[in-house]
């Protein structure tokens, strides 16, 4: 596994890609160093060249770049944070103006959208939260608020959707979930009928979880599906860190836990 | 990967799937190949190019390869072409992004492409008209947009594309024009939560440099607003807008006179029988405004009969929202407390 995220080392831009011979990207940065870091192998990177990779893509509004075509994104904030802290060099960051960019994507209703006067949506509501968390720096967020706008994302067949009037799907159950964790604000949700949303979205013949009932599963719902179930306290899993999507543990030991809350873990 | 239905399949029926497919598989890999082997070779040929067309149309989230595509436009085609040349190129990526949008409404990649050819029109077609091609497929990003935004209202690509291609035309249009363009997709579709969204920015716009009138176009607001609550009382769009439209509740007035007609619908939705919950919004509403009177207004409103009448709506929220209970449990500990936090 190791050997295969090495392999997508692009070196002329000092990043990594989705695969051998893609051009390096932020998304599949974020991805390689996240599972160096859980594979206990960031010796093998080249970190100064990473950080020098990711701190290139700022701009002067303070947003981030996905590469050098420019593309901006909260999504690719969240990355540069969760890397850089990961990596050890979130000092290298020029915190006030990345806040500043995010204040310029957030909206009445508490949420954050994609880019400066984009709508509030859950996914990019988690980027934003989870890169302040990072930052230290929710002192931004209008907790009440969001935390509502978040809570209202439950659906009546307990699934949670991203944006008001839209569908309910699996991948929510993380994106709104981790927000409120964040936020400490799980029991503004109904744990028990989200848990058995996403329980009822298995394949119960293959395995995997799917963005909703009736669906195939992959590995993308599957993913969210457990980390949220995790946060709601299902037996037998390992604590999610909600800022990182990432164990807690793995996380904790390199001291960059923060002040979030789970549901306790039941037996 | 979102919507694909479940279909069981035999093992039988993935073996011939994976035998039909090997094919496809093969032809792919081997395109694949050829095309990075270029890349890693810094090929700028219109034989690289013309590869990348066909693996474009086949795997338009290829990213990498929409990346050399640019590379050969720009290192290998652009230079050895006359403005009129670079245009017609332009048109062309502009032709195949399009065809791919139709299929892969949401793929970034594709999205990107587009601003990219938009970004890189030529001055021309004369000296004396340098924005002329710009204009012109500036303009037609609009009907672009708008095609886009027919088929998929919600898609927040295709807004947040609008708003770049507002934002980027030599000859901006009137914001007028885009708030009349948002009132006819709330009409369209009431619950269109991206159309309020971008009201309200348009909206903030106009306000602020005095091009509207803030004291009658709130009125108007207000007044689609009632007509809206009152035809579906249901949707959440309708009732975030009112919020946003309430900002800070500085005006007592106002939100007085709101409550009351709030109240109004919630007396009406209970007298015609209907079903109790979806008078959810009506009360999480007044709480929230009442609540709001009392922080801004307490000096000159019943703060002790404001805060019965909100504890009151909270116990029945609890009852009527049970998914949302902790919620109102809080507010109502808020409440009971003296701490009138919103």
């Amino acid at each position: 596994m190791i050997d295969f995220v090495m392999s997508c080392w692009d070196d002329e831009a000092g990043g990594f890609g989705a695969h051998p011979g893609h051009d390096a990207h932020l998304l599949s940065t974020t991805s390689a160093v996240q599972i160096l870091v859980t594979q206990d192998a960031l010796d093998r990177l080249d970190i100064p060249r990473v950080v020098k990779f990711i701190l290139s893509l700022q701009q002067p509004s303070g947003v981030f770049a996905g590469d050098s075509f420019g593309e901006i994104d909260t999504r690719f904030i969240c990355c540069a944070l969760n890397t850089l802290s990961l990596l050890g060099h979130l000092s290298d960051l020029d915190i006030d103006k990345t806040v500043g960019y995010i204040l310029q994507c957030k909206n009445f209703d508490g949420g954050f959208g994609a880019v400066a006067g984009a709508e509030s949506h859950a996914a990019q509501v988690w980027t934003c939260v989870a890169a302040l968390a990072i930052m230290d720096r929710l002192d931004v967020v209008d907790h009440e608020t969001l935390a509502w706008w978040l809570a209202e994302r439950q659906l009546p067949n307990g699934g949670l959707n991203g944006r008001p009037e839209k569908l309910e799907d699996v991948c929510y159950s993380f994106w709104v979930l981790s927000s409120l964790s964040i936020l400490k604000k799980v029991s503004w949700i109904d744990a028990d009928k989200l848990t058995k949303f996403i329980l009822s979205a298995q394949d119960t013949e293959s395995g995997g979880i799917a963005d909703r009932p009736g669906d195939m599963a992959d590995v993308f719902h599957t993913q969210f599906g457990v980390a949220a179930l995790s946060t709601l306290g299902y037996p037998g899993l390992v604590d999610l860190d909600p800022v990182y999507c990432m164990p807690a543990s793995i996380i904790a030991s390199r001291g960059l836990n923060k002040d979030w809350e789970a549901l306790p873990r039941r037996t | 990967m979102h919507h694909v239905k479940y279909v069981k399949q035999s093992p039988e029926a993935i073996a011939a799937r994976k035998q039909r497919e090997k094919a496809k598989i093969a032809d792919f890999l081997a395109l694949t190949d050829d095309i990075l082997t270029r890349k890693k070779q810094s090929d700028w040929s219109k034989d690289a190019f013309d590869l990348t067309t066909r693996l474009l149309q086949v795997n338009p989230e290829f990213y990498t390869v929409w990346n050399y595509r640019r590379n050969i436009l720009v290192n290998g085609l652009f230079p050895k072409s006359s403005p009129q040349e670079i245009n017609e190129l332009l048109a062309n990526d502009l032709s195949l992004t399009m065809v791919a949008l139709k299929a892969h409404p949401k793929v970034y990649w594709v999205w990107n492409h587009r601003r990219w050819c938009l970004e890189n029109i030529p001055e021309g077609p004369e000296v004396d008209d340098p924005l002329g091609w710009r204009k012109a497929y500036w303009d037609k990003e609009m009907i672009v947009v708008e095609r886009m935004l027919d088929v998929d209202p919600r898609n927040f690509m295709a807004w947040n594309y609008r708003r770049y291609v507002l934002a980027s035309m030599p000859v901006p249009r009137s914001e007028l024009a885009e708030l009349a363009y948002t009132l006819k997709k709330i009409e369209s579709e009431l619950s269109n939560f991206s159309a309020w969204h971008q009201r309200s920015k348009v909206l903030t716009a106009l306000w602020s440099d005095g091009r509207l009138d803030p004291v009658e176009s709130r009125e108007a607001e207000f007044d689609i607003l009632h007509n809206a609550m009152f035809t579906d009382p249901n949707d959440q769009s309708v009732w975030l807008y009112h919020r946003w439209l309430i900002g800070s509740g500085d005006d007592k007035e106002r939100l007085e006179g709101e409550i009351a007609v709030i109240q109004e619908l919630l007396d009406e939705k209970r007298q015609s029988g209907d079903q109790e919950s979806d008078n959810k919004w009506c009360m999480e509403s007044i709480v929230y405004y009442k609540t709001m009177l009392i922080a801004k207004h307490s000096s000159s409103v019943d703060v002790v009969g404001l805060r019965t009448s909100c504890e009151d709506f909270l116990k029945q929220l609890m009852k009527l929202d049970p998914a949302r209970r902790n919620r109102y449990q809080d507010k109502l500990t808020q409440l009971v407390s003296g701490h009138g936090v919103l």
